[in-house]
């Protein structure tokens, strides 16, 4: 009888490609800089516990800075362009003596440099964190006021994502949405790099959790 | 306003309230710096020490610029 339908014997090899882990070729090792570090090594937080590992170490991704940057860019050329053609404009009938040029000038360049520091201060602590044990969220909202979330793996029961916009779409990073049972808050992980193998890591976490439980 | 008319007693008080603006400006390098104290303590990742320094030499610099302030105006 001849052979109608036979069936292709590589299909489970595709299958379990399929499977392999997302994010499994990304390097531990952090910088200063990093926005997304999986299993990072040089990491550790302030509550961690003795048996607890950072399995993802999450930050906004570098290109929400970049409207500061500018900011600080256009700041810098203020003494230099914007204000002598402001004071010939205004043609004011009394001198400005020089101190106060040379004190306003060092002073503006300070507090420009100071906006930027501290918005990358701001950055660089707004954190998350996914250990095997939680997910951790901390906040500095400004310099007076830090605000530290936390919710166990097991109490997760939805996830979403959302890439928006240009930027977003290009540089793949935008929010992911954690919804968690109970009086837990929810957690949004915002301007997240690989929001999508974010949400793998830890759909693997709370399947691997409630595997065990 | 003529420039016959500002005497003396103007630039002073334009030089109190100025050094007073600066002074409160002192005391936010100070808070940053304070603020980065505390967020080093959440967060262990390799660049604190060079965050730290940079804190406490903006802090230095506006110290300076008040001590500008205080001999130039």
């Amino acid at each position: 009888m001849p052979v109608l339908f036979e069936a292709n014997q590589s299909a489970p090899q595709k299958t379990a490609k399929r499977t392999k882990p997302p994010v499994s070729n990304i390097s531990k090792r952090s910088n200063p800089l990093t926005a997304y570090a999986y299993k990072p090594l040089d990491i550790r937080f302030e509550t961690q516990e003795v048996d607890e590992d950072v399995i993802l170490f999450l930050r906004q991704h570098i290109v929400v800075m970049i409207p500061s940057f500018l900011l600080f860019i256009a700041m810098l050329l203020g003494p230099m362009i914007v204000f002598p053609l402001f004071m010939n404009l205004l043609e004011l009938p009394i001198q400005i003596p020089a101190g106060y040029v040379v004190v306003g000038t060092v002073l503006w360049y300070l507090a420009s440099f100071g906006f930027l520091f501290t918005q990358f201060l701001h950055w660089f602590f707004n954190i998350f964190i996914v250990t095997n044990k939680r997910i951790i969220d901390i906040d500095f909202i400004n310099l007076l006021y830090k605000e530290l979330s936390e919710a166990p793996i097991a109490r997760i029961q939805d996830m979403s994502y959302q890439t928006k916009g240009i930027l977003g779409t290009m540089f793949n990073y935008g929010n992911v949405l954690i919804q968690t049972a109970g009086e837990v808050p929810n957690f949004i992980f915002e301007s997240v790099p690989k929001p999508s193998a974010v949400m793998d890591v830890v759909s693997d976490l709370l399947h691997a959790t409630k595997g065990v439980e | 306003m003529t420039p016959e008319l500002i005497g003396p007693m103007f630039w002073l008080i334009i030089k109190i309230f100025t050094i007073l603006g600066i002074a409160i400006y002192v005391v936010f390098a100070g808070v940053v710096v304070r603020q980065e104290q505390l967020m080093s303590k959440v967060l262990e990742a390799g660049p604190e020490r060079a965050l730290r320094i940079i804190a406490w030499l903006y802090f230095a610099a506006s110290l300076f610029v008040l001590f500008m302030a205080v001999v130039l105006l």
